[in-house]
């Protein structure tokens, strides 16, 4: 993206992925320090501040550039993120088997739910209790995200290691495994968000 | 390469300033050694204009003039000229969006239109228009102080949670005052940059910025250099003029209606209160005093505790619009680092203690927060000079971006606090066969349904006609550039073909509006900046000619014969030069005149107050 002896902007090559854009290896492990300090060295060099007085092509340039980079970063910064794009570069995508409540998480989903509808129309004394019940919840909730987040990254170094050792072929366990905690942390991420706006139309009332 | 200056173009007050070596200097007028520009605009029935203190000067408003009576006086609208204050709430608004209160206040040309115009006399002005003229005042202080420069390039800072419609209006008002902005900053950004280039702050910095007339809450992590925005909140529609407005409500309470809102009243008390506000900044206690001709005088105790209960409201919301941009970055109040205080309304003690409860810790605001933003926008002139390298600053858009779909409901495509410059690439087809084109609505907001949002712009693709429907293929990229303006373009897959894209924003200015203007400026406005002073000057002259005359004629037994004699010898040569076309002569002889009637002023004016007085307890006795 960036001329190695001149520093101008160059036209960004269509099938540059995330990975690349930052100067990354295609891994599903990345240490997310060194990640910020690649966007910001290479925003440094190509951020449209620095070509303020250029003519307006390399403005052009230096601007789609750095929407990019952002974008790239963005993506691999989150490790939700992160693996959704990484199936998607694989061809597979999450979005089409997503319809359907994973099953060990229907019971908490419906229960929650109830709770939520339970508590926009209780009062008083219910209401304050039924309040603490849904924060409890949230407790619960949060603590089911952090434990996926850290199967995500043992699947995440499981693939690492597997991509170096077969050359690069994919694990179709893996992949099913990835899928499938990506779409649990979709759920409960939907589910969260439920649970924030139940207690915050609350507060508001 | 021509320096790049950083203006603060605020509701209340304006400043320029520039980098000087390695720090950020705010310009002062050379005559009176001022920084602030008030935001305020004078047009004449004419169409002369007048920017800052002697627009105040002509603010509609009930004074005590030299013949010791209370008079309305001043520009009070319409055909007699207008004050415009605070014009920046006008930014980017659509006619039918001004408030009520508003419409007392101002003459408006209509009420339906997609963009604010006042009317005075036969024309009218946009706010990008009125804005222009404090850039253009503000170029000539840069110009008049450093009298080796031209100002003709710009950053100008607006409001974090300026959508893109007001950041629009801004940049109009930037080229219809003939100024290139390079870059729109946003105010709490620019901030960080004033305290980071001190070094003053490290880590996660919270930067509460409560204006006269905008509230904005930006968190930054600020790290080596890297300025980099989490989250931003805030209400371009809520600053200490609201609390001025509560202030005034309660004073003026007990009078009716229609006598509250008369422009020359409600101004008179807007001063008195925002007078009252500041007082009570260190004062516990003082008194609103506003006589009404003939003989209507009010008169009201005001506590610091008082006018806290006032501004509560508005204070609370700012403290939700701080828990909002919290729970966006992710952060609890102690995991700030620092919390930086910004704009002239956190002055007041209440803001402060409570901003500091809020975070857990005392606020900063060893840079004064009335220049801060001015200095960050000089700072942030630097880096786009390239003199600033090793600063890397990194904002976000402030409310997300979306498009109308199937059943009126926005569909976001880029999020609020995305960091921008950013990019969406969102692929359209038809849904019917033989459909001619794509109609694409754009919209701003944080809400569910089209309905609620604010519309920002609507255009067609194409045309596409003789093909079925879902064929075509056209890839529409919406990129918000780092002035956090949208720019849209489209191509289409199938043919490689670049689409055109005629946006029409939904409120502002058609860039074919803005060339008209810009001609029309060429023709009337800029006959020259001599003759307009020289028109200014005379003014002056005039004005205190007549004062004089009448002040003589009716205390004509205040003033000594020498004071006499030297004040008509003064009056003399000032009229006889104000036939001639020597600006500074007029001037400073006006100055002179001043200066000697000064004393007998004083001795009238108390002359005055007293027979006031004198008459209202008469009147109060029988």
């Amino acid at each position: 993206m960036i001329c190695a002896s001149c520093d101008s902007p160059l036209p960004v090559p269509a099938d540059l992925d995330c990975f690349s854009a930052l100067g990354f290896p295609r891994r599903l492990t990345i240490d997310t320090d060194a990640l910020e300090t690649s966007y910001h060295e290479l925003g440094r060099k190509i951020h449209p501040d620095r070509f303020a007085s250029s003519a307006p092509n390399v403005r052009a340039l230096s601007l789609s550039g750095t929407a990019l980079l952002t974008r790239s970063y963005r993506t691999l910064r989150d490790p939700v993120s992160r693996g959704l794009y990484w199936l998607e570069l694989k061809g597979e995508k999450l979005a089409e088997n997503n319809k359907n409540v994973p099953p060990d998480l229907a019971e908490t989903v419906f229960e929650v739910q109830e709770q939520l509808s339970d508590l926009r129309d209780a009062s008083g004394d219910a209401a304050i209790e039924l309040r603490s019940e849904v924060e409890q919840r949230r407790v619960e909730v949060s603590s089911a995200m952090e434990e996926l987040g850290a199967q995500l990254a043992r699947n995440f170094s499981r693939w690492d290691a597997s991509t170096s050792s077969n050359g690069g072929n994919d694990n179709r366990n893996l992949v099913a495994e990835l899928k499938a905690i990506l779409s649990k942390i979709a759920y409960l991420r939907t589910l969260l968000r439920d649970i924030d706006r139940g207690l915050e139309t609350l507060r508001a009332a | 390469m021509a320096r790049i200056y950083g203006i603060d173009l605020g509701t209340t007050n304006s400043l320029i300033a520039v980098m000087d070596g390695e720090a950020a200097r705010v310009l002062a007028d050379p005559k009176t050694g001022a920084t602030i520009l008030p935001s305020v605009v004078a047009i004449a029935p004419e169409g002369e204009v007048y920017v800052g203190d002697q627009a105040i000067e002509v603010e509609p408003r009930l004074a005590l003039k030299n013949d010791g009576v209370i008079h309305a006086t001043g520009f009070s609208g319409g055909d007699m000229g207008a004050v415009i204050r605070s014009v920046k709430r006008y930014m980017g608004l659509g006619s039918s969006e001004i408030a009520p209160a508003d419409q007392a206040r101002y003459t408006f040309a209509d009420l339906t239109g997609p963009v604010v115009r006042f009317q005075v006399a036969r024309r009218a002005y946009t706010a990008s228009q009125i804005s222009a003229e404090i850039l253009r005042a503000l170029k000539q202080r840069a110009e008049t102080a450093l009298p080796s420069e031209k100002v003709e390039r710009v950053v100008i800072t607006v409001p974090a949670y300026f959508n893109d419609g007001q950041r629009q209006a801004t940049k109009d008002a930037g080229r219809l005052a003939g100024l290139e902005v390079v870059r729109l900053v946003n105010e709490p950004t620019a901030a960080s940059l004033a305290y980071g280039l001190q070094k003053l702050t490290e880590g996660r910095v919270a930067v509460y910025d409560f204006g006269g007339g905008t509230f904005d809450i930006s968190i930054l992590n600020v790290k080596g250099g890297v300025f980099e925005v989490l989250s931003t909140n805030g209400d371009t529609h809520l600053g200490g003029d609201d609390i001025d407005a509560a202030l005034v409500n309660w004073f003026l309470a007990d009078l009716p209606e229609s006598i509250r809102t008369e422009r020359h009243i409600w101004n008179s008390a807007r001063r008195i209160a925002e007078d009252a506000k500041q007082k009570l900044s260190s004062a516990e206690q003082t008194e609103l005093i506003l006589e009404i001709p003939p003989d209507l005088s009010l008169r009201e105790k005001l506590t610091r505790t008082h006018l806290e209960e006032l501004a509560k409201p508005f204070i609370a919301r700012t403290l939700e619009r701080c828990r909002l941009a919290l729970k966006d970055a992710k952060l609890e109040p102690p995991q700030i680092d620092a919390v930086v205080l910004v704009g002239g309304s956190t002055r007041m003690p209440m803001v402060r203690r409570e901003v500091a409860r809020m975070f857990g810790r005392e606020p900063l605001c060893s840079i004064n927060p009335d220049e801060v933003v001015a200095l960050g926008a000089a700072v942030q002139a630097g880096v786009l000079m390239g003199t600033q390298r090793d600063m890397l600053l990194l904002d976000v858009v402030p409310l997300s971006l979306g498009i109308e779909t199937v059943g009126g409901v926005m569909e976001r495509i880029i999020h609020r606090n995305t960091t921008i410059p950013t990019s969406v690439t969102e692929m359209f087809t038809t849904a019917v066969d033989n459909q001619t084109h794509v109609d694409v609505h754009v919209l701003q907001g944080e809400r569910e349904m089209a309905k609620d949002s604010r519309s920002l712009a609507r255009f067609k693709l194409g045309p596409l006609e003789g093909q079925p429907a879902g064929y075509p293929k056209i890839a529409v990229t919406f990129l918000i550039d780092a002035n956090g303006i949208l720019n849209v373009t489209a191509r289409d897959e199938r043919t490689g073909r670049e689409h055109s894209v005629d946006i029409k924003p939904s409120y502002g200015l058609t860039d074919d509006e803005i060339e008209k203007m810009l001609e029309e400026a060429i023709d009337l406005g800029e006959q020259d900046l001599e003759e307009r002073l020289l028109i200014v000057a005379r003014n002056d002259a005039h004005q205190i000619l007549a004062a004089l005359s009448k002040q003589l004629a009716e205390w004509g037994h205040l003033v000594s014969a020498d004071e006499r004699a030297a004040v008509e010898r003064l009056a003399g040569r000032l009229a006889e030069a104000e036939k001639g076309t020597d600006r500074e002569l007029i001037a400073k002889l006006v100055e002179d005149l001043n200066a000697a009637t000064t004393p007998f002023a004083e001795r009238i004016m108390d002359a005055a107050i007293k027979q006031a007085l004198e008459k209202k307890s008469v009147e109060e006795l029988s």
